[in-house]
């Protein structure tokens, strides 16, 4: 054996050493680790949800680095909310819905987190209407200053709404809504203080929707930040499906083990490793984001698989016989290798997730490599330490006895180690893996719905998103560019003239449904000093015409020394198809046009995150499995020495990859920030089964013995917890598909597929694979019978 | 469309290898050529006129389209500017010609396939400049000092648009034939050619249009005088050889949009402003009805019936009781149209627009 662990010799001589400590000093070690887990307990209790806008969008990204760069002039376009107020009899010109509507103004306006200056609806003196009359152009608020709700004012303020250019946007095309627009900050400017969602999200529920909703008046709210609320919110959910799982697994592990302590230790261990991971966190200055709500789950199952094989492998030392302290130290010394390789493993799959350059992932492999690194310490370290006091109990020694005098299930599996079964398995393997690049190719990158593909689609944020596109002519999926022109050039004639053409050009680029820049304004108010006539509604050439027309020039269309101006393009949707459609286009137009005069940059406006977002995530995808795999084949090429190894172990894992691609695209599940994990949690995970089933196949094969009654004897020892791992990781996994969460519930039927794919490769694929690659030889005859060797491995 | 992106891309890295991404630098509105638009039905139309059987209408970005089914399919013509066009006119078939910002002049020989350009902005300046130094050197010294005043102000004017550059509008072309036809604009704007556009003589300083109102529309009547319809209520008619134009008592202090002749004179504006005269000397209001203040942009006659369109989607019938609204569902503004059939085919701020006439329910 020494010669196949020779690379990680230090790793063997800790080995020796941790024993020795371990089982030397037991009584101190268990309250060090007792004390360990009050105080991280303390800390993991105070942790909080976290969400950010910017943790979302990947901060390196040329776009995000120019929207970044550009954001104090570029108010709104970010990261912004709509409520809407309907009424829901009659239509908004009564005295009383106004009212409503006043009040919901400045209930937002005052909401911590808002950016003030930036608020707009019909109530806001910012938003203004103009009208040509024979004395000239003339125009003013909206909500005229002599409004007194009489039905004469309301009048007044249905003919300003028309003549203000917001209908079908701040009130709706059926004149029975009106939207407030509510730019945010993401961090505080004076404190620098990030806004808490979770908070902001209540306030607006019990500020907003509580308190003005009623019979007549309905509220619709729809922005990132109600959506990571509701996350947020859903993701309490998070803590009944925890709990449903526990529960799941205390009732497997018993019927596993038949050992009380066999199935309160794996589980109290797999727990005490979730608290020190969250209580790691905390202390890092983490704090529990709703895409990484799921990393407590793996963690306790990962916990729970690796705790199984110490279960199982101290049972079998006592069923030789062996007292309890012996018992647990012989799984240790036989489980702490493959142990911590497989943990290595897992852990660098999960730090492979870094190379993605956008913060929450980046902290979901944070959170997940701490969590794997946290369970060496309790379920390597401290389990067998606990399991050493009381043994696993005669009961389950005598069920395991029993299980091994029967153990005729597993002889079924043992067809795919002769080469009639093996050719069989691959060929079935190979029609799959074909099946699933078909497939696959119809995986697409980003969103793949209407609204908020988080949630689901009949989810109040989802259906209130409806209403908005329903009934209001601007989409919601902006798309801004950046036109950079030298200080106080912004509004020059060629400038203009040259943003007019290239407007019209993107006009034509489909999905793009209209688009607004200074340059409409300029025209229109043009058009309006020449007594509103459709023929002046052009960029004047005359500077002075120009300077004229830009005396109300609502706010976010240009920058203070007017040095940039931003071009709005609504987009049909946000799909990924249609933002690498205007990105092209965008792109194409810069590489053309781009001088001293005016720079086309992207990009700005949730739609333009989003373009940003898929690319990176569309090279990152592939970025990822290269590292993934690479990293984990070299670690198993390290423990083996071996090519073939590294193929039996990581093929099946790859198809699994596939399958999972293939069933993304079937499932209609784009991979976005949310799903990208996913393929390297599961190959984190999954190899763990191909590592313990090779290495103890390996023991059995290196005595000399014939590949069918090697691997038989592997399934009666470790394959038997493999699957057990399997079928307690997917159950653990498969509650999230009730989650009120779409992304949670996509996530619990690719992770449950994962699993159960993982081990049924390693199961089955494995050993077909070790069979038709195994160098044919002379192997001596066995001496012993595999009873005995069993014995020998696990000295 | 992808098409098209992906051979714009090529030319774009064709472009980036030899290092002109950075240095090109953005060519004039006046030099750049109309762009091909899928979305150009719905960009903002100005006019549409008949040229034989096909309909051809104009606007934004030098878009010209041609249709030889009624308004069902359109495409674009070839034009030689992108800036936007004001009016179009086709005294035959062939032969057509259209106006717009910048002072350009356009000339289509080929039934509206493709487009010359004949003048600029600049030009137009510069012929002005010429003609009027020309005229004050051709001036008897026994003159009156009025008639010196007047053009020596001119020609300040002149010189001063030159240094300002092609910044005057077009707003209305019409031509009688082959060879004579006009051009007019803002800030008073008024040019003639009797040679079909070889050459160009400046009438705007001697109209009688001292404050240079923007001359807005030319209605040629039947019985072959012409009217001129502008800013504040302007109203001009030319003398006998067309030279001088003078000044008629308006109806109005607001500005005329359009006028039109159907069994009597009609000229609209501002605010739902409508009038009408038998001979165009003596000018009687016309209500459109209560409410209606949008101002009226242009009219379709056709066979002695009458449709006023405006802003805000308006659309309004004339019947034996009165203008009735016809419901257009969009709140578009509407600038020009044709009937064609039984349908109108109008163009504005959404584009083209067909409004069926049999089915259309009117409201009252």
């Amino acid at each position: 054996m020494s010669r196949f662990f020779g690379l990680l010799a230090p790793v063997r001589a800790s080995e020796q050493l941790l024993e020795r400590l371990l089982f030397r000093h037991r009584p101190a070690i268990a309250l060090l680790f007792l004390l360990a887990t009050v105080w991280l307990g303390w800390q993991a209790a105070q942790i909080r949800p976290d969400a950010s806008f910017v943790k979302m969008i990947p901060t390196q990204h040329p776009y995000v680095t120019n929207f970044l760069d550009h954001r104090d002039d570029l108010a709104g376009l970010g990261n912004s909310l709509r409520v809407v107020v309907a009424a829901t009899e009659g239509d908004i010109f009564s005295a009383d819905y106004q009212q409503t509507l006043k009040q919901v103004t400045d209930a937002l306006f005052f909401l911590q987190g808002v950016d003030r200056s930036a608020v707009k609806s019909i109530w806001t003196p910012n938003v203004r209407w103009t009208e040509v009359t024979e004395e000239g152009f003339v125009g003013g608020p909206v909500i005229p200053a002599s409004y007194d709700g009489s039905a004469a004012s309301l009048d007044q303020v249905r003919s300003n709404i028309l003549s203000s250019g917001q209908l079908g946007r701040l009130v709706a095309n059926d004149f029975r809504s009106a939207m407030v627009e509510v730019p945010l900050f993401d961090r505080d400017p004076q404190t620098g203080a990030r806004l808490d969602y979770q908070q902001f999200s209540a306030q607006l529920e019990q500020q907003i929707r509580e308190q003005y909703q009623r019979d007549g008046i309905r509220i619709h709210i729809t922005g990132f930040a109600k959506v990571v609320g509701d996350l947020i919110a859903g993701a309490a959910q998070v803590g009944l499906f925890f709990a449903m799982a526990i529960a799941v697994t205390l009732v497997l592990l018993y019927l596993y083990s038949r050992s009380i302590t066999g199935t309160l230790i794996p589980l109290a261990c797999s727990l005490v490793a979730v608290v020190w991971q969250l209580g790691l966190l905390r202390l890092l200055g983490y704090g529990l984001d709703p895409y990484s709500m799921l990393v407590p789950f793996l963690v306790f199952a990962i916990g729970v698989s690796h705790g199984v094989q110490i279960v199982n492998t101290t049972t079998l030392e006592a069923a030789r016989g062996a007292d309890s302290l012996l018992a647990a130290q012989r799984a240790f010394r036989a489980i702490y290798i493959p142990g911590l390789t497989a943990l290595l493993s897992d852990g660098i799959g999960f730090v492979t997730l870094m190379v993605i350059q956008i913060e929450v992932i980046q902290d979901l492999a944070v959170a997940a490599a701490l969590g794997v690194a946290v369970i060496v310490l309790t379920n390597l370290l401290l389990l067998p330490l606990l399991l050493s006091w009381r043994g696993v109990g005669a009961t389950a020694i005598r069920h395991l006895q029993r299980q091994q005098q029967e153990g005729s299930h597993w002889q079924a599996l043992v067809v795919f180690t002769r080469p009639a079964g093996a050719r069989t398995a691959l060929l079935v393997a190979v029609v799959l893996l074909a099946v699933g690049l078909w497939g696959g190719q119809t995986l697409k990158v980003g969103d793949l719905s209407a609204g908020a593909p988080e949630l689901r689609e009949d989810a109040r944020y989802n259906l209130d998103n409806r209403y908005i596109t329903d009934n209001y002519a601007s989409s919601s999926d902006v798309f801004v560019v950046m036109v950079k022109t030298p200080v106080q050039q912004c509004a020059s004639f060629p400038v203009l003239d040259q943003v007019d053409h290239f407007q019209h050009y993107l006009n034509s680029v489909s999905g793009v449904q209209s688009s607004v820049s200074l340059a409409d304004v300029s025209e229109r108010v043009t058009a309006g000093l020449n007594e509103g006539n459709l023929k002046w509604r052009s960029v004047s050439r005359n500077q002075y015409v120009i300077n004229a027309s830009l005396g109300f020039v609502p706010a976010g269309l240009m920058n203070s020394e007017c040095s940039l101006l931003p071009v709005i393009l609504y987009l049909d949707d946000h799909r990924a198809d249609t933002l690498q459609q205007v990105s092209e286009a965008v792109a194409l137009y810069g590489a053309e046009h781009n001088s001293e005069q005016a720079r086309f940059l992207m990009a700005a406006g949730n739609a333009g995150f989003e373009a940003a977002t898929n690319a990176v995530i569309g090279t990152a995808q592939y970025e990822m499995l290269l590292w993934v795999y690479g990293v984990v084949s070299l670690l198993c090429l390290l423990t083996f020495r071996s090519i073939r190894t590294v193929a039996c172990i990581i093929l099946p894992l790859a198809l699994t990859s596939v399958l999972c691609q293939a069933l993304m695209a079937w499932l209609g599940i784009g991979v976005k920030v949310a799903t990208l994990p996913v393929i390297a949690l599961g190959v984190g995970i999954g190899v763990d089964y191909g590592i313990y089933i090779y290495s103890r196949l390996n023991t059995f094969l290196v005595q000399g013995y014939p590949l069918p009654e090697a691997y038989l004897a592997t399934l009666q020892t470790t394959g038997k917890s493999v699957a057990f791992t399997g079928v307690t990781l997917a159950i653990g996994v498969v509650l999230w598909i009730f989650s009120p969460i779409r992304f949670q519930a996509d996530m619990g039927i690719l992770l449950t597929f994962m699993f159960i794919w993982n081990m049924l490769g390693a199961l089955i694929l494995l050993p077909a694979l070790t069979c038709l690659l195994r160098p044919v030889r002379r192997a001596p005859a066995p001496v012993t019978s595999v009873a005995q060797e069993i014995d020998h491995a696990v000295q | 469309m992808r098409g098209f992106i992906r051979r714009r891309l090529a030319l774009a890295l064709v472009c980036l290898g030899a290092l002109c991404g950075s240095t090109v630098l953005w060519a004039d509105r006046l030099e750049q050529p109309a762009q091909p638009a899928p979305q150009a039905t719905q960009a903002l139309l100005l006019d549409i006129v008949r040229a034989g059987e096909r309909l051809i209408a104009v606007g934004e970005q030098g878009i010209v389209l041609l249709s030889d089914d009624q308004g069902e399919r359109w495409r674009m013509a070839q034009v030689p500017v992108s800036v936007m066009l004001t009016a179009v006119q086709f005294p035959q078939p062939q032969l057509g010609w259209a106006v717009g910002h910048d002072g350009v002049v356009l000339r289509s020989q080929d039934g509206g396939e493709s487009w010359q350009r004949l003048l600029t902005g600049r030009d137009i300046n510069a012929l002005r400049t010429l003609q009027l130094t020309q005229q004050l050197a051709d001036l008897p010294a026994t003159v009156d000092a009025a008639q010196r005043e007047m053009l020596e102000y001119a020609l300040d004017d002149a010189l001063a648009a030159e240094k300002d550059g092609p910044t005057t509008p077009l707003l209305d072309v019409w031509f009688r034939d082959e060879q004579v036809g006009f051009v007019l604009g803002g800030y008073g704007l008024l040019l003639k050619t009797t040679d079909g556009g070889q050459s160009w003589r400046s009438l705007g300083h001697q109209a009688d249009n001292p404050d240079g109102f923007h001359l807005n529309s030319l209605l040629a009547c039947r019985d072959g005088s012409l009217l001129i319809a502008g800013e504040a209520g302007l109203l001009l008619a030319p003398d006998a050889d067309g030279e001088r134009w003078q000044a008629q008592d308006s109806p109005y202090d607001g500005s005329f949009f359009a006028a039109i002749e159907t069994d009597q004179l009609y000229v609209m504006g501002l605010r739902g402003h409508l009038f009408r005269s038998p001979d165009g000397q003596d000018w009687q209001p016309v209500a459109l009805g209560q409410g209606r203040t949008a101002s009226l942009n242009g009219a379709v006659s056709n066979a002695g019936q009458l449709w006023l369109l405006g802003q805000a989607g308006t659309l309004l019938q004339a019947g034996p009781q009165g203008f009735q609204a016809l419901d257009t569902v969009s709140r578009r503004s509407f600038s020009a149209g044709v009937r064609t059939g039984q349908q109108l085919v109008l163009v504005g701020e959404g584009g083209i627009s067909h409004i069926a006439l049999d089915t259309t329910e009117a409201r009252p």
